[in-house]
């Protein structure tokens, strides 16, 4: 009973926070560019807005399907990071298992996209893909590393070592390399600037959003909280020691989001091939190179 | 009982021979599968472990020649395989019987050559499989070359060319197989796998090198694993289309099933730990992870280049491949579970991706990426069938896939080999690539004019595309039974065997419980519907009611992005694509052939004086030295 309810809370949560990291996004963008920035609920007024809209477009079955499993698979996905007091399904299956079911929402949007036939959106997807296939040797390796130190893939258990040993235990202090990967990795998980090609509005009209209206593109509006919320979250589990309680651990997973996406902001959009090369290149290095450090 | 499958395996094959041509006989065959499967399930003894101990039947055939015993057996390991086999052969031929049978005798093809090449593959996978001596061995591996040949060269002309090449392959490995076995014959005095193991602990470094490179590239031309993969995609893409859902799905698992009969069960994973190459952290077992981890890569790399759904399907058939030999190379418990389920699940999706690709074939005539797209508004059950195949593929939870390179992944980080995990990773990511441009360039995008009166795959093809879909789903769900006959034959082979429940594998550094994870994940999507639905109504429009930058779309625009799918990606790697195999290839072919013109000149006397002048030459190096 209590375990249903903790796999209720986990996604609830994880949606709240993700919608505040939306706004902090936001602002933050906006700070750097002089400008106040949208007001504190605006990010509540957009999902609201796009649910409620009375014209909404479906190009068919798949084109649902898609948002149900974009948005399903993360709700899933959250179940399987521990927060401060929730274990949820973390003995389930490790942080291999979650990395993989990460790919289900974007399998989903990506089928979703295929069925509205628009080659803009098909686009995108390729894009998006071959992102995902740069983001993911770095940052395979850093989960390599972190498994392997710890001698385990449970996140709960990671987060255990970490808390019990404090601070000289935490991943950062361990294994400074593979954080400093981790980190680099982290703009382009998120898929925010600059590795925002395949979204590209001026290019191919904003890439998988095209054909895109009304509840389909509220769905991938709350992906995108959710998205935010595990990449922070991941990240505070493998490096921050998670959290011994919920105001340091928000303190530490909004400075996870907060911190590389205020310096990315400060870059020009990077091309698919320059993205690959520069993922390929810098954080695989320094990914290797930290491994070598911690399995030597 | 094996006496029971062998005779009416024989007998299938006879009836194809004898009455293939009836319109009826399909069914018949598909009952008569049917019937070989129930003769499996009466052994199914042999695929659980019972009271710490495995069973093996013998069968009562037994022949002498030239003074060597033949018999064959079957134990946890070849009824594990044997299941395969034949849940592959039933389910192929049933997609076989129906419409398809039809059209391909009105296109003049011979059902009697197809079915008979159907039932002689199984047959003479069954005496593969049943082998017990190195004698038996031999023969099982030179019926199955020989009846994949038939059923490669059935197709078109092209078939026929690319199934010559195979023979070709297949020729140089069961001389390398041979050459191994004259080798054991030397060294153990017998054929019997029982001497050779008790030899191989006495036998110098240099002598067990030679023998295991024989065997692994004997066996590992059937794999096609690096760098003898050449001949596989093209010619089982060629190959009839359920003729290439069986080969697919099980044809080149022979090769890692002798691979790990001589390798794994006779030599054992520790000698090959003894094997050191110049270096001394790189031994005999490394080396095959390493070409399984490239055959990996290359593959699945080289399948996300291809136009053609069959030959995409066939790279990744060999890419896949790899993942069964590296987790069989890791030899623990985890990795070696993860390689032989994974020779199960890959046989589930490819047969149902294959099957798939070839109801499309039937309804609109071609497998060209770059001429389809939008089928699912018309086959919305065939593109299901292919989902699930996807995932299957690119092993994405929740279904089965997931789990057998769930259990290699976890072995390698518990191994410590980040190069081996990086490159298993890599592997998946590029099949994901190539799978969603597989799914999109068939069914999502555009719908063609000329496909929009298509109509759903018959009934005949849809049944066993939804009981593989089916399979794959559940065995997702419930890793646990197929792991059961995993840990029969893990432990026939010699491996560790792993402790594991229904949901997946419970550890307190990390399990996996698939009943969670599929329910969680189920759970997911029907919130995510609840919130999909509390939106408003939404409306369906045509899929030329599209933003096109304020152009109108028409029936006759092509609005479809599938030709060169990831440029981005392309514009990186692009440049590896070298064809160097191709171009060793071509070498070392026209090397024999011109070897064969210059021993041809010699025996036929085109050029006797050459031959004066080299008899001189040598008479005077004689005379004068």
């Amino acid at each position: 009973m209590h375990l249903l309810l903790e796999l209720l809370l986990m996604p609830l949560v994880a949606f709240i926070v993700g919608l505040a990291m939306v706004l902090m996004l936001r602002k933050i963008a906006a700070r750097l560019q002089r400008r106040i920035g949208p007001p504190f609920l605006q990010p509540v007024y957009d999902i609201v807005k796009l649910y409620s809209k009375e014209t909404q477009i479906s190009h068919g079955l798949i084109h649902e399907m898609g948002i149900v499993m974009a948005v399903g698979g993360y709700i899933a996905a959250e179940t399987l990071l521990p927060v401060p007091g929730m274990r949820g399904l973390a003995d389930m299956g490790g942080i291999v298992t979650l990395t993989y079911l990460l790919m289900v929402p974007s399998l989903g949007m990506a089928l979703g996209v295929g069925q509205c036939a628009n080659p803009n959106g098909s686009i995108g997807i390729s894009r998006a893909l071959t992102a995902m296939l740069a983001y993911d040797v770095p940052f395979i390796l850093v989960v390599f590393g972190v498994a392997w130190v710890h001698g385990t893939t449970n996140l709960a258990e990671i987060i255990e070592i970490q808390q019990q040993g404090g601070v000289q235990t935490w991943g950062l202090v361990q294994m400074p390399l593979l954080a400093l990967a981790g980190l680099m990795t982290l703009p382009a998980m998120m898929g925010k600037q600059p590795f925002e090609i395949y979204v590209a509005p001026a290019e191919i009209a904003t890439g998988p959003m095209v054909e895109m209206g009304g509840k389909f593109m509220g769905g991938l509006f709350v992906m995108q909280c959710f998205q935010l919320y595990t990449v922070g979250v991941l990240y505070t589990t493998l490096f921050l020691g998670g959290g011994e309680n919920w105001p340091v651990f928000l303190l530490k997973v909004f400075a996870v989001v907060a911190i590389p996406m205020s310096a990315a902001l400060m870059f020009p959009r990077y091309r698919t091939e320059d993205m690959l090369r520069l993922m390929w290149k810098w954080p695989v290095l320094i990914a290797l190179l930290g491994l070598v450090m911690v399995m030597t | 009982m094996l006496d029971t499958l062998l005779l009416l395996s024989l007998f299938s094959a006879g009836f194809a021979i004898l009455a293939g041509n009836r319109s009826m006989s399909g069914w018949v065959l598909t009952l008569l599968y049917g019937a070989q499967l129930a003769a499996l399930l009466s052994m199914s003894s042999l695929g659980y472990i019972s009271d710490g101990g495995t069973t093996i039947i013998e069968s009562s055939y037994t022949f002498t020649l030239l003074g060597f015993s033949l018999h064959w057996q079957f134990d946890g390991l070849s009824w594990f395989f044997a299941l395969i086999v034949i849940m592959a052969a039933l389910l192929s031929n049933w997609f076989a019987s129906g419409e398809w049978s039809q059209r391909y005798r009105e296109q003049g093809g011979s059902l009697r050559m197809f079915y008979s090449a159907l039932a002689l593959n199984v047959l003479s996978m069954l005496i593969l499989l049943a082998s017990g001596d190195f004698l038996s061995l031999f023969i099982g591996w030179e019926f199955v070359s020989w009846a994949s040949f038939l059923m490669m060269a059935l197709g078109s002309d092209k078939a026929a060319r690319y199934a010559m090449r195979y023979l070709v392959y297949a020729f140089a490995g069961a001389m390398a197989v041979l050459g191994g076995m004259a080798l054991v014959y030397v060294q153990a005095g017998s054929l019997e796998f029982q001497a050779l193991r008790e030899a191989v602990p006495g036998m110098s470094a240099s002598s067990l090198w030679v023998l295991v490179l024989l065997f692994a590239s004997g066996f590992g031309v059937k794999m096609a694993l690096i760098p003898f993969h050449l001949w596989q995609a093209k010619a089982y893409a060629q190959t009839l289309g359920p003729g290439a859902a069986f080969l697919g799905a099980i044809s080149s698992r022979m090769g890692l099933f002798a691979m790990i009969l001589v390798l794994v069960k006779v030599i054992g994973i520790s000698q090959l730990t003894r094997l050191q190459l110049v270096f001394p952290f790189f031994n005999a077992r490394d080396l095959l992870a390493w070409l399984a981890v490239l055959t990996l890569i290359f593959a699945t790399f080289t399948a996300l280049r291809q136009h053609d759904a069959r030959r995409l399907l066939a790279w990744h058939g060999i890419g896949q491949g790899g993942y069964m030999l590296l987790g069989i190379m890791i030899a623990d418990d985890l990795g070696s579970a993860g390689g032989l389920m994974h020779v199960f699940n890959h046989a589930t999706y490819q047969a149902v991706l294959f099957m798939t690709v070839t109801a499309v074939i039937h309804r609109t005539g071609t497998a060209d990426l770059n001429k389809l797209g939008g089928l699912v508004a018309r086959m919305p059950l065939s593109f299901f069938a292919m989902l699930i195949g996807i995932i299957g593929l690119a092993g994405l939870p929740p279904m089965n896939g997931f789990v057998s390179k769930w259990l290699i992944y976890r072995s390698l980080i518990l191994d410590g080999s980040p190069m081996l995990f990086l490159a298993a990773v890599a592997g998946t990511l590029g099949t994901i690539l190539s799978v969603y441009k597989l799914i999109h360039n068939m069914f999502l995008g555009q719908l063609r004019v000329e496909y929009e009166k298509l109509d759903e795959a018959p009934w005949s093809m849809m049944f066993p595309m939804m009981i593989l879909s089916v399979i794959i789903f559940v065995t997702g769900y419930f890793p646990g039974l197929v792991l059961d006959w995993v840990n029969a034959a893990q432990s026939v082979a010699g491996l560790p065997v792993l402790e594991h429940t229904l949901g997946g594998v419970a550890s307190d550094k990390g399990g996996l419980n698939m009943i969670w994870i599929v329910s969680i994940l189920l759970f997911g999507f029907a919130v995510g519907t609840l919130i999909l639905f509390s939106g408003g109504r939404s409306r369906r429009v045509h899929q030329l009611d599209n933003y096109a930058g304020g152009h109108f779309l028409t029936a006759d625009t092509r609005y479809q992005y599938s030709d060169n799918f990831y440029p981005g990606l392309m514009h990186l790697i692009g440049p590896l694509y070298r064809k160097s195999f191709r171009w060793a290839e071509r070498g070392l072919l026209s090397s024999v052939d011109s070897a064969a013109l210059f021993m041809q000149g010699l025996y036929r006397q085109t050029q006797p004086v050459a031959y004066l002048l080299a008899v001189l030459v040598l008479s005077m190096y004689w005379i004068l030295v």
